[in-house]
């Protein structure tokens, strides 16, 4: 088996400039509506070497992608960026995640698209696709085949 | 003017309204609208939260297709142009990793120099288009009726790569509104989030949040809700009757529109022309108010 590289070695957070002012979990919408959320402690961990810690739990799977956070800091920090890789390194080290992703992951590899266009339902109950829109065959890569092998490659590759 | 249409998975596999309701509106502004042949998934998400390289490949990608094209590239949805926004931004700080995504799209014979021109549905509309253009092409406007601006997430936000509009005070939605003969004001949870990548690891949690968001507009006596994110238009239109239970208010009706389908009918287009018969939430009011075909 290969040595997968350390979690530090691909880490890179301005986590020691957070002086915890606080303006992250007072404009994100997760930290008030669950519980155990905010990404001020989320920094506060990192800043702390422990986002071995973080990348067990389930919390970092809990941000919502609203960027107030990356927006506001005034460190520039990105709590949003730091949940970001701490996702990408859980993965990596496959550790327990929201099943949703692989199967995002799969369908995108093997299809294009993160899932095939579906029939939809009108207000009066009437089921539509693409076509009865009137809507042009959804795109897809040409040569499926070399698109799939590059990201097959890309994520077998030792990198986050 | 010609652009290269980016639908996006989203868009493309359910949003049907708003393609189509996108279809049929831009050309009578004098936008031609060209398909991207062999287009893919922008990657954002799920490989922004999986793998950087995958995400980075996935948007360059579809940049370098609009790059042969030789057309400014028009994502539709906020996410997907973020998405490309970002990854610009990126490979420009990053030469080594431009080199290293080249080096992957090289298999598909593709090549992203980085010399896209990315445009938001915004600045089509409200920078590009403009005022004049858009009350000139309109035969039914909406009179009468009070609109709240949901911009989304990922058109105001980051503003250090780049937003189609300001990032705590957004203005083209509520502008493009207007120019329809609607009104449009200002509150307090516009900049707010509608919850929807939460979907995924906690979906009460997304309900919840754009719970808020549909009790607010509401409580402020506006019509309707309305935005250009799929997003956005997914939890709060599609999902409202999820989010009745959630909140426990059967009555937490608001009526939801994608902008290019009030602009369609202002045009005096059709509703199964703008896919309105797809929009589940209770918007047969507002279209017996707006009339006309
Ligand atoms: S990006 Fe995530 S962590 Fe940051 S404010 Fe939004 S939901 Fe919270
Ligand atoms: S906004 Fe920035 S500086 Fe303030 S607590 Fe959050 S991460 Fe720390």
């Amino acid at each position: 088996m290969t040595q997968k590289k350390s979690p530090k070695a691909v880490f890179q957070a301005n986590a020691e400039a957070c002086d915890q002012c606080g303006k992250c979990p007072s404009s994100c919408p997760v930290t008030i509506h669950v519980e155990g959320f905010n990404p001020r402690q989320i920094i506060a961990k990192v800043a702390l070497g422990r986002e071995a810690d973080l990348m067990k739990s389930q919390v970092i799977w809990t941000c919502t992608s609203c960027l107030k956070c990356k927006e506001r800091c005034p460190e520039e920090i990105s709590p949003y960026d730091v949940i970001q890789a701490l996702r990408r390194i859980a993965i990596y080290l496959e550790l327990p995640h929201p099943e949703g992703y692989d199967a995002s992951v799969k369908a995108v590899v093997e299809t294009g698209v993160v899932q095939q266009p579906q029939l939809v339902r009108t207000r009066s109950k009437e089921r539509k696709d693409r076509k009865s829109m009137g809507l042009p065959p959804a795109e897809k890569p040409r040569d499926m085949a070399a698109y799939t092998e590059t990201l097959r490659e890309i994520l077998g590759e030792e990198t986050v | 003017m010609k652009y290269a249409l980016y639908l996006g998975c989203t868009v493309q596999t359910e949003q049907y309204g708003y393609e189509a309701s996108v279809r049929v509106t831009m050309p009578r502004l004098g936008v031609e609208l060209v398909d991207m042949a062999g287009a893919s998934c922008c990657g954002f998400p799920p490989f922004s939260s999986v793998n950087e390289l995958a995400w980075l490949y996935s948007s360059a990608r579809n940049m370098a297709i609009a790059e042969g094209m030789g057309l400014p590239l028009f994502a539709l949805c906020n996410g997907c142009h973020l998405s490309f926004a970002e990854t610009k931004h990126m490979l420009e700080q990053n030469p080594e990793m431009k080199a290293k995504v080249n080096g992957k799209l090289a298999k598909e014979g593709l090549r992203y120099e980085g010399n896209v021109r990315l445009v938001h549905i915004f600045e089509l509309l409200h920078d590009i288009t403009g005022k004049d253009k858009i009350t000139t092409a309109l035969s039914n406007p909406l009179k009468g009726l009070r609109f709240a601006a949901q911009p989304g997430c990922h058109a105001i936000r980051p503003s250090r790569v780049g937003r189609p509009d300001d990032a705590e005070n957004p203005k083209k939605l509520d502008d493009l509104i207007t120019w329809l003969g609607a009104e449009s004001a200002d509150y307090p949870e516009k900049i707010d989030c509608c919850g929807s990548s939460l979907a995924v690891a906690a979906g009460k949690a997304t309900l919840d949040i754009a719970g808020e968001k549909l009790k607010a507009v509401k409580r402020r006596g506006f019509d309707g809700l309305v935005t250009t994110c799929p997003f956005c238009f997914k939890v709060y239109d599609n999902k409202q009757r999820a989010i009745q239970v959630t909140v426990g208010d059967r009555e937490l009706e608001v009526p939801v529109f994608y902008y290019t389908q009030l602009l369609g009918l202002a045009m005096g287009l059709k509703q199964e022309e703008l896919g309105i018969d797809l929009n589940q939430s209770p918007v047969d009011a507002v279209l017996a108010k707006i009339g006309g075909a």
